[in-house]
């Protein structure tokens, strides 16, 4: 090769030489010429380059048009939304992905498909996989959802008739926690409960996160107590919400059993069921609020108004109760910390039906909840609204409302009277919140100093948190059941509302059926098991939301029943009055 | 600073003696590349995070081994080069079909051949000893020899047969660095400039055909190339990833071991052929022009040298590794800077592997021979003339 080569340029020179000189200077000139172009070519390519350099550092070029990478879902080519928290968690996103289905007459021999099939995809048998196979449909999906692994693996095995479908997988990071507000998407990634159903349109409509109104560190800390209390309490399950009282929007709401959205099967319909929401309950004691509320807003009494509590009242052939007699006059302020249902009745003998009625409507009480959820539960209302319905309403028996309900109207009732519609979307920064001035601020007021001495003195004290002055009303209603209501089955719950001296949030824990145990002597009351939760809560929620907790009590409302009752004993009512 | 090294000897250098001809070695040129290859050394110590495993103490071992390997290469006579040439070339075309034949596969291209001590990647071989036939071939031609058709086929041929097997290993970046600088020593050798119009006119009516036997993933590189854009998060994520690095330096860069893109791992062969997007990252454009003149200057002193040859072969060995090695820097860098399609080039004397960095010392190594044996007249007849 190298002899050949060689002799073959040889062989041509001869002859050639005649032309040397004259050739040799054209080949110099050549030779220099084209040493001048290339090396002017490197020269105008690093100037390229250089260029290019100073483009990218200093002009950052066409890197800044870019990098939002999967910052909104039309970049990564999914048309569902993500669904984060007030603060930007993630609590429902989309994965892209893929499912393998098949075209069952394009495949030869089915048996070895089946075989290769299930060597990849591990969780099906082979005997599965034939079977679908062998079906005689055109069409059969085998597997949803694959990784992309397996996606490559499956085209890897160069089956014929297998087919992707691209399609999204709804993935939920925070699980269990938000279960009953974020809701689930079925198969077809269609909403079936809670945003997801109710934004289904919103959700496919936008691209940008949709942001909710619930804070997932309040949210983690509120189902956390409740699944402690339902765990120590044998309860059969259990609700909470923290609602912002200024704004209506709720930072957290909770509802035990619960189910793993990312599980379809763990949906069931019982562990579906939002309490908060769609469980309509006779509240018991908690609902003397609205009643004291309306008795003081309408001027038909104040807190010092005394009533009748020494005998059981007997009405219509029904006979009201109390749990403890007083055995004498009771103030307002009384009735409402020993929770009298003697006490409650007579007022609202003196509020009266329609003004009863009227008030209850201006707390939302009569009719839906409106939040954004498809699980909403109508209340429950007396129709005939007789004498005695009011009388045993008064005590929060005899009508029935979602929790939901009572945590709007008693947040109406402390922040200085304003309902504020209850919301999951979080408010824009400076969007105006639409408020309705439902009760007197003063009302407000007198209202929250009688809550305020339900915890310091009364039956909410295992609620109580130095520092926060938290006001609240306990209620432990008997569930009705088969034959009238059940004395051993009890709704136990506590609605509370903190800081005292300037309310910021409400607080409900309510415990279906929560059992007796040694710490709490057997009772099952909620002093024993709800108010010490929302303790519990507001503890951990109060610093974690920016309230400092206040190192001196503001002056404590003084507990004007203790003058009245000296007075009370002896004297007359127009004495007192 | 060359001239310093130059020492006029009249007699025939063909009998130098070892120390002489190691007295005449380009040390300024060999300190220059030690530079350019302590600041890999450097980047690589930062692409492991402050540590000397896995990249830099290995790398320096490549580094002193290929030094070794370029001096050895250096005192060999250029008579010696030249008379195995073709020996050469055709032991690398042989190793090319072998890995065809029997290379593992590695990222889905068949290039490296496994001798159990060594990897060793034909194609590399490929770029010197290309350079070295077309020299000889073209050592002795004549101005017009040069100028007849048929007297350019065996080259062509020459070029042909291994750019065609680098293609289908497939390796389009190596492919593409064989062609261009193949074409460069046509160039200039002085083989006419319509000739180059001829192919360049075919190479285009070809490119539709090329473009059906292309793989998925070349077409991918290619489309992206032309839309880094349409998927940031596939094919397009290099480059991407590349200029956000890129841009995230500035002027003076993040500093030493501070490259948030990279050591977060966002950079994709961060210590292979993306580490000048790194270096930039964290020297900033300063530090990048100064390596860019770097480069520069190895280029000027490879043609300096080059030029001092009083042979033709040895002039267009020269010439011919340098337009290599300028290859190297040119399609890496514009790659990262995304102005040409993502090929598989490592920067020189920087990136991490043994086999480059051999292959480009033993070029350097060729160009000081060249350098060394300047005055060796080889008659036009070639090596053969002067037995």
């Amino acid at each position: 090769m190298t002899r050949f080569l060689d002799r073959v340029q040889g062989s041509r020179r001869g002859g050639e030489t005649l032309h040397l000189d004259g050739e040799r200077n054209r080949a110099l000139e050549t030779g220099r010429n084209r040493l001048l172009v290339t090396g002017a070519m490197f020269v105008l390519a690093f100037a390229v380059i250089s260029g290019r350099l100073v483009e990218v550092t200093l002009f950052k070029g066409s890197a800044n048009a870019a990098p939002h990478i999967a910052k909104s879902s039309a970049d990564i080519g999914v048309e569902r939304a993500d669904v984060v928290d007030r603060n930007g968690v993630l609590l429902a996103t989309s994965l892209p992905t893929v499912s393998l289905y098949a075209h069952p007459k394009e495949i030869g021999d089915k048996a070895d498909a089946a075989r290769k099939i299930a060597s990849v995809l591990t969780d099906m048998s082979a005997s599965d996989v034939q079977g679908k196979l062998r079906e005689s449909r055109a069409f059969i999906y085998l597997r949803r959802n694959l990784t992309p692994r397996q996606e490559y693996d499956i085209n890897a095995l160069g089956i014929p008739g297998l087919y992707f479908e691209k399609g999204e997988k709804r993935i939920y990071p925070q699980g269990e926690l938000t279960a009953h507000v974020v809701g689930l998407t079925d198969l077809d990634n269609k909403g079936i409960a809670g945003i997801e159903r109710s934004e289904e349109r919103e959700l496919k409509g936008r691209h940008e996160p949709l942001r909710l109104s619930i804070d997932v560190r309040v949210q983690t800390i509120l189902r956390n107590e409740l699944v402690k209390a339902v765990t120590d309490f044998s309860a059969v399950g259990a609700t909470g919400m923290v609602m912002d009282v200024r704004t209506g929007e709720l930072v957290a709401m909770a509802s035990l059993p619960d189910f793993n959205p990312n599980y379809l099967s763990s949906a069931t319909p019982e562990a579906m069921f939002n309490r908060a929401t769609l469980g309509v309950y006779e509240m018991g004691s908690t609902f003397k609020l609205f009643n004291t509320a309306a008795m003081l807003d309408d001027g038909v009494g104040t807190p010092t108004s005394t009533f009748d509590v020494t005998h059981p009242l007997e009405f219509a052939g029904f006979t009201i109760h109390d749990t403890h007699s007083l055995n004498k006059w009771a103030t307002m302020s009384e009735i409402l910390i020993e929770s009298s249902n003697i006490g409650s009745a007579r007022m609202a003998m003196e509020l009266g039906i329609d003004r009863q009625r009227e008030f209850l409507g201006r707390m939302g009480l009569l009719r839906p909840a409106s939040v954004e959820l498809p699980e909403i539960g109508a209340p429950l209302i007396p129709n005939p609204w007789r004498e005695i319905n009011s009388m045993t309403i008064a005590f929060g028996h005899g009508m029935a409302v979602t929790p939901l309900q009572m945590v709007t109207g008693v947040s109406a009732l402390v922040n200085g009277g304003e309902f504020h519609q209850s919301t999951l979307l979080a408010h824009a920064d400076g969007e105006a919140i639409p408020a309705t001035r439902v009760v007197k601020r003063q009302t407000s007021e007198q209202l929250r100093q009688m809550m305020r001495l339900v915890v310091s003195e009364g039956t909410g004290d295992t609620a109580d948190v130095p520092g926060y002055q938290v006001e609240g009303k306990t209620g432990s209603a008997e569930k009705s059941g088969a034959g009238g209501y059940r004395r051993k089955a009890l709704l136990s719950s506590f609605i509370a509302t903190f800081p005292g001296n300037d309310p910021r949030y409400v607080v409900l824990v309510m415990i279906d059926e929560p059992k007796g145990t040694k710490a709490t002597y057997g009772l099952i009351q909620a002093h024993w098991n709800a108010a010490p939760a929302v303790g519990h809560i507001i503890a951990q929620i109060g610093p974690l939301l920016g309230l400092t907790p206040s190192p001196v009590d503001y002056d404590e409302p003084k507990k004007p029943a203790l003058a009245v009752n000296a007075v009370a004993k002896g004297a007359s009512l127009a004495e007192v009055e | 600073m060359l001239m310093a090294q130059h020492r006029s000897f009249q007699f025939s250098r063909s009998e130098m003696s070892l120390k002489e001809k190691l007295w005449h070695v380009s040390w300024s040129f060999v300190l220059l590349i030690a530079i350019v290859c302590s600041i890999g050394f450097m980047t690589l110590y930062s692409a492991a995070n402050g540590h000397m495993d896995p990249w830099a103490a290995r790398q320096m071992m490549h580094f002193t081994a290929g030094i070794a390997v370029m001096l050895a290469v250096a005192v060999v006579d250029i008579r010696s080069w030249m008379r195995w040439s073709y020996v050469l070339y055709g032991i690398a075309l042989v190793l090319l079909v072998a890995v065809q034949i029997k290379g593992s596969v590695l990222k889905g291209g068949q290039r490296w051949i496994d001798f159990g001590f060594i990897q060793l990647q034909p194609s590399e071989i490929m770029k010197m000893t290309l350079v070295l036939a077309l020299a000889r071939y073209f050592h002795g031609a004549s101005y017009q020899e040069v100028g007849r058709p048929l007297f350019l086929l065996p080259p062509v041929l020459m070029i042909l047969l291994p750019v065609g097997l680098v293609l289908k290993q497939p390796d389009l970046g190596t492919a593409m660095m064989l062609a261009f600088s193949a074409a460069a020593l046509l160039f200039l050798a002085g083989v006419r400039i319509w000739k180059f119009a001829i192919v360049i006119a075919a190479a285009g009516a070809a490119a539709p055909v090329a473009w059906k036997f292309m793989r998925d993933y070349q077409k991918n590189r290619i489309l992206t190339f032309l839309n880094p854009e349409s998927d940031p998060l596939g094919t397009g994520y290099h480059i991407f990833q590349s200029k956000i690095a890129l841009g995230s330096g500035g002027v003076f860069g993040k500093g030493f071991m501070q490259g948030t893109q990279s050591h977060l791992n966002f950079l994709p062969e961060k210590q292979t052929d993306f580490i000048f997007t790194m270096f930039a990252e964290e020297w900033g454009m300063v530090g990048g022009v100064v390596l860019l003149a770097l480069y520069t200057l190895i280029l000027v002193y490879g043609y300096a040298l080059s030029m001092k040859s009083r042979n033709h072969f040895g002039r267009l060995v020269g010439l011919g590794l340098t337009t290599t090695f300028f290859l190297y820097v040119f399609i890496n860098i514009a790659m990262v800077m995304g102005l040409v399609p993502v090929v598989g080039v490592p920067l020189p004397l920087i990136s991490y592997g043994g086999t480059a960095m051999l292959t480009l010392l033993f070029g350097f190594g060729l160009i000081m021979s060249v350098y060394i044996h300047r005055d060796v007249h080889i008659g036009r007849r070639g090596a053969s003339d002067d037995v």
